[in-house]
């Protein structure tokens, strides 16, 4: 069964006890995206995550993942849906090896020789106790499990936050492999947008429990453009386009837009903003320049 | 998934079937010196209300003999509730270290995982129970010949009940340690929990789990035949029971044969023949229901409490 | 064979560099017709970029000429001498050599030259009203 999108969300809430975790989201990921799930700590990401992986129950709304819902039709999804939660839990008493007949176990549609190919490459010895590993080794571990079943979907849950620089892109390197092996598609969440332009092409920003961004990041970068010009009411460009933040110094007022379309007013000089930017005006950030 | 859940159990198999060998290393030797000092000293014969004097004194030795290892038995009633508590561990440890997130993250319903992850440690700790069942009743046959089994100490390890404690302890450990998320926290509690049951059920429950029986004789009157090897629970009146052992002791105390009548007591007792001996006791036909009933108990509290962890792992934890 | 690197601050996108290495790497001659580039797995296995970003600079530079995609083999450099320059190069030229006198004469440093240039030729998506 073919859908277009590899998941879906729509209306899709979460609350836990009094607190939603996660409200009002809706949004559609393509199959062969590679998409950043980018926000605060506390922002809903782990939370939308363990819904399509079918780990939490939507307190409202809906997610379908591969066109399935995760939690009903899990027989039917998991086999199909590569998972790393945050931190990449394993069983610190296991040796490598015994980790992986574990994926085998419990996975119909693993392939032991691409998981011992995997770690081969990275060095990895099998004998090893999990536990004794670096925490990148680990992380790459956790990663040979959820690649080995062959899954159409990958989801990881920060999956670079607690590694150091070199172990991070070996990290995104070795996911980036397999993308252009073959069609994966990859939803990865992470409070640091540094390393995500390269490697995404999709964005969803979420920030207080509700999606504050979702598209392409090329459509993105290419819609957003930063204003300046002299000290002024936002209020016309507001009109036709979204300002997403203002700031204003005695004779200087700096606006990031979302453009509807062409700037025509003249006062205004306009500058490409990268993505880093961008994301940040969304997570309420203010701008470098302080109102005066 | 049954190999995952049996290598995530290793360490608990391993410290069970250590407990079990120890055990064994006890009781083996020990049970067949004391199989051969009850039939080469003939005491078979001795099994009467009214031994005779050469009996007394082949009974006397063996007591003298054997009676401190029996009592150190006593001590074994933990055994279930370590083992029980134990065993409930790994599952408590997949939801206090996070690796449910990934064990239901690979191709397997939580509903499959859950039942293995039980299933496993239920059935060693039901291997367990039989195991040392088996030993405790072969191990004390001879002592079993001579003052029956409803002693707490005899009782407590023959028939049934080691299933149902073992079970009880387990489902304990297991909801709390589902519900607080923390391993050692619930194993000591679940622990405690399982003394503090045991102890009430020595000291009260049991007395009250099947009616007991009550019987009255003068004392110039034979006393009822169903007393021997009965339990005693309450006596009034001054006539010394013969064949009962006495009633519901606190947890590890000793249990004394009751057999050897002191012969200034009978001499005495003859004169008071307006007296009447008041007793309530359980009766050796009563084994088989108070085992069925307190297995039943305890195990149906298991259920339950299991069946909560299950139910609880199922729709809370996320 | 050729080695990718990226400048992530210089402002150029990620498959503009890769279309710019290899074009200088032809023309430096380190690349000859014949030449495999790196595979798609390759290059993002030691940059850790999206493929789609290399198969981009691979579908301009196959447009552009210089390399052509052979089916499950791979990406090669073509055999195709490298294309003429386009006409009129020597006015452009020579008309480049007089814009920089007069810039020259009205004040403007190779700085200011160059901002000019740039803030011109970067494709504007939104149109600049000046």
């Amino acid at each position: 069964m073919s859908t277009q999108a590899a998941f879906v969300a729509d209306g899709l809430g979460k609350r836990y006890g009094a607190k939603w975790a996660l409200r009002d989201c809706s949004l559609e990921i393509p199959r062969g995206s590679v998409a950043a799930l980018v926000g605060p700590n506390g922002a809903g990401k782990t939370t939308l995550l363990h819904l399509a992986i079918g780990l939490s129950k939507p307190t409202t709304g809906d997610v379908q993942v591969l066109g399935r819902s995760p939690r009903d039709e899990a027989a039917t999804v998991l086999p199909r849906v590569g998972f790393v939660a945050q931190d990449h839990p394993l069983y610190r008493a296991l040796t490598v090896g015994e980790t992986l007949r574990v994926g085998r176990k419990l996975n119909p549609s693993w392939t032991d020789d691409l998981a011992f190919q995997r770690l081969e490459r990275l060095g990895i010895p099998l004998g090893q106790k999990v536990g004794t590993l670096s925490g990148g080794q680990q992380a790459q571990v956790a990663l040979t499990l959820a690649l080995a079943k062959q899954p159409e979907l990958l989801l990881l849950d920060e999956p670079v936050a607690s590694l150091d620089p070199l172990a991070r892109r070996e990290f995104l390197e070795s996911v980036m492999e397999v993308v252009a092996e073959r069609e994966l598609t990859v939803v990865l969440s992470s409070h640091i947008v540094a390393d995500l332009e390269r490697v995404c092409d999709f964005l969803v920003i979420l920030s207080q429990a509700q999606t504050q961004l979702v598209g392409p990041i090329e459509e993105v970068v290419s819609s957003h453009r930063l204003l300046t010009g002299p000290r002024t009411d936002p209020a016309t460009v507001a009109r036709i386009h979204r300002v997403i933040r203002e700031s204003h110094t005695e004779r200087q007022t700096t606006l990031l837009v979302q453009a509807n379309g062409h700037v025509y007013d003249s006062c205004w000089e306009l500058h490409e903003v990268d993505l880093e930017e961008i994301v940040l005006a969304y997570l309420g950030h203010r701008g470098e320049r302080v109102a005066a | 998934m049954t190999w995952v859940a049996l290598r995530l159990q290793r360490t608990e198999t391993l410290i069970t079937a250590a407990i079990l060998a120890l055990i064994a290393a006890l009781l083996i030797p020990t049970g067949i010196s004391m199989a051969d000092a009850y039939s080469h000293d003939g005491l078979s014969a001795c099994l009467a209300l009214n031994p005779s004097a050469p009996c007394m004194n082949a009974i006397g030795d063996f007591q003298s003999r054997f009676q401190s290892l029996f009592n150190l038995t006593a001590w074994f009633t933990l055994i279930p509730g370590i083992v029980g508590v134990m065993l409930a561990a790994p599952f408590v440890v997949e939801l206090e270290s996070g690796t449910y997130r990934l064990a239901w993250t690979q191709s397997v319903t939580r509903r499959r995982w859950i039942a293995t992850k039980l299933g496993v440690p239920i059935v060693t700790g039901l291997v367990l129970s039989g195991a040392l069942i088996l030993l405790f009743t072969w191990w004390r046959a001879p002592f079993v010949h001579l003052n029956g089994r409803m002693d707490a100490t005899t009782f407590d390890s023959e028939g049934i009940v080691v299933i149902g404690y073992t079970l009880f302890a387990f489902g304990l450990a297991l909801a709390l340690g589902v519900v607080f998320r923390r391993a050692v926290i619930a194993s000591t509690l679940a622990f405690i929990g399982y003394f503090v049951s045991r102890i009430f059920v020595d000291v009260w429950l049991s007395q009250r789990l099947v009616t007991p029986d009550h019987a009255a004789w003068k004392s110039n009157q034979p006393q009822p035949a169903n007393l021997f090897h009965a339990n005693l629970i309450s006596q009034t009146g001054p006539g010394l029971v013969k064949g009962a052992v006495p009633g519901s002791a606190p947890f590890g105390a000793n249990v004394h044969a009751n057999v050897h009548v002191s012969g200034a007591v009978a001499r005495a007792g003859q004169h008071l023949s307006n007296f009447t001996t008041h007793v309530v006791y359980q009766p050796p036909s009563h084994f088989w229901p108070l085992q069925l009933t307190e297995t039943g108990l305890f195990a149906g509290i298991a259920l339950v409490l299991i069946a909560f962890a299950a139910w609880w792992t199922h729709e809370r934890v996320a | 064979m050729i080695e990718f690197h990226l400048d992530a601050r210089s402002g150029v996108p990620t498959y503009l560099q890769l279309v710019q290495q290899v074009r200088q790497a032809i023309r430096l001659g380190i690349l000859f017709p014949g030449d495999q580039l790196p595979t798609v797995k390759d290059v993002v296995g030691s940059l850790a970029i999206n493929p789609n970003t290399v198969l981009k600079a691979y579908r301009e530079l196959d447009l552009e000429g210089l390399v052509e995609g052979r089916r499950g083999i791979g990406t090669f450099v073509s055999g195709q001498a490298p294309p003429p320059p386009p006409d009129g190069l020597k006015e452009l030229r020579s008309s480049l050599v007089r814009w920089v006198g007069r810039a020259r004469a009205a004040g403007l440093d190779d700085e200011n030259m160059a901002a000019l240039y740039f803030d011109t030729v970067r494709p504007p998506t939104i149109s600049k009203v000046a």
